[in-house]
C-alpha cells in the first residue's frame, strides 16, 4: 500500500507509472470509463431550465404557442365604461382657480368650504411656508436633478433629516421624495421573501403595493384588533417552536398605520409595542395622517417604545398632507433606517426631493414646534366637536366611522335613510358644492386588496374650520338626508299601496 | 463586464447569476487548483499518492463548501430575498442546467480524479477515498435531479 510516507521501494518514473495502467484492477478501470462516458455524454447535452415543478421558472413558451396566444389576444378598451367612472371623469371638469385650502374658489366663481382634502394643521397658504419655498426656488431652482447618491443631496435635505429626526426623537431619519413610494419601498428593503408580515386589514394602498412588492407571507389581522393579532403571533410562535432553523432565519414584521387614511381610526399603539417585544416581532407604523395631528399622547407612546429597544422597529411617514410639502421620510434608530440608503429603492433610484419642497418642509416642521401643539390641540377639539355633533343631530341619517379626536371621519348613509352607494353619496356631493360645501367620496383603486370598505364619504377637518363652516356642513348633511328619507319612505309606502300584503 | 452592473435596466438583480461568464475564471479555476496542488507537492515527506489524493480531495471539498452548501450572497443582491436559500451552484446561471459553465466544473472534478488514479498507481483505499468524495461531493450535488433538493431537509434554512 504506497501511502503515506515517501517509500523508495516504489518508482515513481513516468513509464513505471504507464505501465501501472495494465496492472490496474478491472473494477478501477470499468469507473473511470463510466466516467469518461459520462464527460463524454455531457458534452452534447442541452441547456434548460427546470420546470416550475422542479422549483425552476420553466422553458420559454415555443413559437406555435407565443402564434396562438398573440390571435387570442383582445385588447380592453381604454375607458372601461363603467357608470362610476363617469361621476369622478366630470369631477375633472372642475377647475379650480384658487389654492386648495381651507376654501377653494372653483373657475365658475363659487366658494367652497373645503372638507375634502386633507389640510389638518392649515399650512397650505401659510404665508411663512411660501416665501420660504420662494427663497429656496430661486437659490437651488425647481428640481434637484438626481438622486441622493448621484448629486441630489442638498444641505436642506440633511437639514429636513436632522429636524424630523430631532421631532421624532429618533436617531435618524431618511427623507423620499414620492410620498407612496415612502412606505412602498420601506416594507421591501427588509421584508423579503421568506419572510412574514402581519399587517393590518384596513390598510392602505400604499402598504399594501409595500406587501406585495415584498414577496413576503402576509398574514392579516382584524382590524385594530389586538387579541387577533397576538393569536396569530401565537400560531406562528408555535410553528417556530416546531422548525427553530427556519424561525432563526424569518424576520416576522407588523404593519399598521398611526391613522387609518380608509377608517379613521387611530391604533392602539401601546398594546402594539407590547406584542412587539413579547414576541419578537419588528414595527412599522405609517404616520401619513397622524403627523402633528395627534399630538403628545402619540409622541409618548412612540417614544417610550423606542428608547427602550435596541434598534429594531422603525416609523415610517409618507405626509403629504399635515406639513404640506413634505413628501416622505422613514424614523428609526440608525442601524435600522441607513439599511434604506443602499436598499430603499424609492431613495435609491429616484430622484431627491425638490429642495424647495425640502425648505418648505423645515419651515412647517418649525412652526409646529414653535406652536408646541397649539394647532393640534385646536384640531383635536374641532374634530371632537363635530364628532360629537354628528353623533348627537344625525343620528338616523348618517353614521360615521372614525375615531372622535380623528381628523379624518367617514360618512355612510344609514339603513333608515336609503341604500349607502356610491352614486347617491356622489349625488349628495354634488348637492354639496351646491350648498357651498366641497366633499368627496373616499376613492379606491380597483386593485386595492384590502377589505372592499363600504362606499362613504370622507372628511377632513382642518384646525381653523370655523363652529359656523362646521354648522354649516352639518346643517347641510341633515337637510339632504331628510329629503333623501322622505323619499324613501315615499317609494316605500307606494310599494306598500301596490303590494298591500308586504308589511 | 457589462453584465456586472446592478440596478441599472439591462442588469441582473444578482451577480452571482452571471460573474462566472467573466473573462478568465475558468482560467483562473484551474490556476487555484494548480497553486493547491503545489503546496501540496511542496510538503516533504509524504509520498507521491498521498499528495494527489490530498489535492484531490481538499478540492471535492472545498468546491463543495463553496458550491452546495453556502447560502445566499455575500451582498445584498436585488432579487428580493429569492436567493437566499439557493446555493451557488443554484445561482449560477440562474438555473439553467447544462450551460458551459456547469459542465465546466463537473468535468474538471473527474479530471483530477482520473489524474490521481493515474498518479496513485490505482491503488485501492486511494480509489476508495477519491472515488467516494467525487461521487458524493463533487458529482451528485451538480446533477440535475437534485436542483432545489435539500435531502432530509438538511441545510434548507
Amino acid at each position: 500500500m504506497l501511502i503515506f510516507v515517501a517509500d523508495a521501494d516504489v518508482s515513481w518514473e513516468f513509464s513505471d507509472l504507464i505501465e501501472a495502467i495494465y496492472s490496474a484492477p478491472t473494477y478501477h478501470l470499468v469507473f473511470e470509463g463510466c466516467l469518461i462516458l459520462f464527460i463524454v455524454g455531457l458534452l452534447f447535452q442541452h441547456s434548460f431550465l427546470p420546470s416550475k415543478r422542479r422549483g425552476g421558472s420553466g422553458d420559454r413558451l415555443s413559437k406555435a404557442e407565443e402564434d396562438q396566444l398573440i390571435a387570442e389576444w383582445q385588447p380592453e378598451p381604454l375607458v372601461s365604461g363603467d357608470p362610476a367612472d363617469e361621476a369622478l371623469l366630470a369631477s375633472y371638469q372642475r377647475c379650480a382657480t384658487s389654492q386648495v385650502g381651507r376654501s377653494v374658489t372653483y373657475s365658475d366663481g363659487r366658494t367652497l368650504v373645503n372638507f375634502a382634502t386633507g389640510n389638518f394643521l392649515d399650512f397650505i397658504g401659510e404665508a411663512r411656508i411660501r416665501d420660504r419655498a420662494l427663497a429656496s426656488l430661486r437659490h437651488y431652482g425647481v428640481g434637484s436633478c438626481g438622486p441622493r447618491g448621484f448629486y441630489g443631496t442638498m444641505d436642506v435635505h440633511l437639514h429636513l433629516e436632522e429636524q424630523l429626526a430631532k421631532f421624532y426623537g429618533c436617531e435618524e431619519a431618511v427623507l423620499y421624495s414620492y410620498g407612496f413610494s415612502t412606505i412602498a419601498s420601506a416594507i421591501p428593503s427588509y421584508a423579503k421573501r421568506h419572510d412574514i408580515i402581519f399587517a393590518d386589514e384596513r390598510c392602505c394602498f400604499a402598504i399594501q403595493q409595500g406587501l406585495e412588492a415584498s414577496r413576503s407571507k402576509i398574514i392579516r389581522f382584524a382590524h385594530n384588533d389586538t387579541a387577533h393579532l397576538e393569536e396569530l403571533l401565537q400560531r406562528q410562535a408555535e410553528h417556530d417552536r416546531r422548525d427553530p432553523k427556519k424561525a432563526r432565519v424569518t424576520r416576522k414584521f407588523i404593519v399598521v398605520e398611526g391613522l387609518y387614511v380608509n377608517c379613521g381610526d387611530i391604533c392602539p399603539l401601546g398594546e402594539l409595542v407590547k406584542l412587539k417585544y413579547k414576541y419578537k416581532v419588528r414595527l412599522f407604523v405609517e404616520e401619513s395622517a397622524s403627523l402633528g395631528t395627534l399630538g403628545a399622547t402619540r409622541a409618548r407612546h412612540l417614544r417610550g417604545g423606542r428608547r427602550q429597544r435596541a434598534g429594531r422597529g422603525s416609523d415610517s411617514g409618507w405626509n403629504r398632507e399635515c406639513s404640506g410639502p413634505l413628501r416622505g421620510f422613514v424614523v428609526g434608530t440608525k442601524y435600522v433606517v441607513d439599511h434604506q440608503r443602499l436598499s430603499g429603492l424609492g431613495y435609491c433610484f429616484s430622484a431627491s426631493l425638490p429642495p424647495m419642497l425640502a425648505a418648505a418642509a423645515s419651515e412647517a416642521l418649525t412652526m409646529v414646534d414653535e406652536m408646541r401643539g397649539e394647532r393640534t390641540a385646536r384640531l383635536k377639539s374641532v374634530s371632537d366637536r363635530l364628532h360629537q355633533r354628528l353623533l348627537a343631530e344625525l343620528d338616523n341619517l348618517w353614521s360615521v366611522e372614525g375615531a372622535p379626536m380623528s381628523p379624518i371621519k367617514h360618512l355612510r348613509l344609514h339603513r333608515c335613510t336609503g341604500e349607502n352607494s356610491l352614486p347617491a353619496l356622489e349625488a349628495a356631493c354634488a348637492a354639496a358644492a351646491d350648498a357651498g360645501l366641497l366633499l368627496t367620496v373616499a376613492r379606491y383603486v380597483a386593485q386595492d386588496l384590502g377589505q372592499p370598505a363600504q362606499p362613504s364619504i370622507r372628511l377632513s377637518v382642518n384646525c381653523n374650520h370655523s363652529d359656523s363652516e362646521i354648522g354649516s356642513l352639518l346643517d347641510f348633511l341633515k337637510s339632504y338626508a331628510t329629503g333623501l328619507a322622505k323619499k324613501c319612505f315615499q317609494q316605500l309606502n307606494i310599494s306598500r299601496k301596490v303590494r298591500p300584503w308586504i308589511i | 463586464l457589462a453584465a456586472m452592473q446592478v440596478g441599472t435596466a439591462h442588469s441582473d438583480p444578482n451577480p452571482n447569476h452571471v460573474y462566472f461568464n467573466s473573462r478568465g475564471i475558468w482560467a483562473t479555476y484551474v490556476i487555484f487548483i494548480f497553486i493547491t496542488h503545489f503546496i501540496v507537492l511542496s510538503i516533504p515527506f509524504i509520498s507521491m499518492a498521498l499528495a494527489w489524493t490530498l489535492t484531490c480531495q481538499i478540492h471535492n471539498v472545498i468546491t463543495y463548501f463553496w458550491l452546495h452548501w453556502e447560502k445566499g450572497a455575500p451582498f445584498e443582491p436585488l432579487d428580493q430575498g429569492e436567493s437566499r436559500t439557493l446555493t451557488h451552484w443554484e445561482q449560477l446561471d440562474d438555473g439553467v442546467q447544462f450551460t458551459a459553465n456547469k459542465k465546466f466544473l463537473l468535468v474538471v472534478p473527474i479530471v483530477i480524479f482520473l489524474l490521481t488514479t493515474f498518479y496513485t498507481r490505482y491503488d485501492q483505499i486511494h480509489f476508495l477515498v477519491n472515488a467516494l468524495s467525487l461521487v458524493l461531493l463533487a458529482i451528485v450535488p451538480k446533477l440535475p435531479q437534485l436542483y432545489r433538493v435539500r435531502i432530509f431537509g438538511i441545510n434548507k434554512w
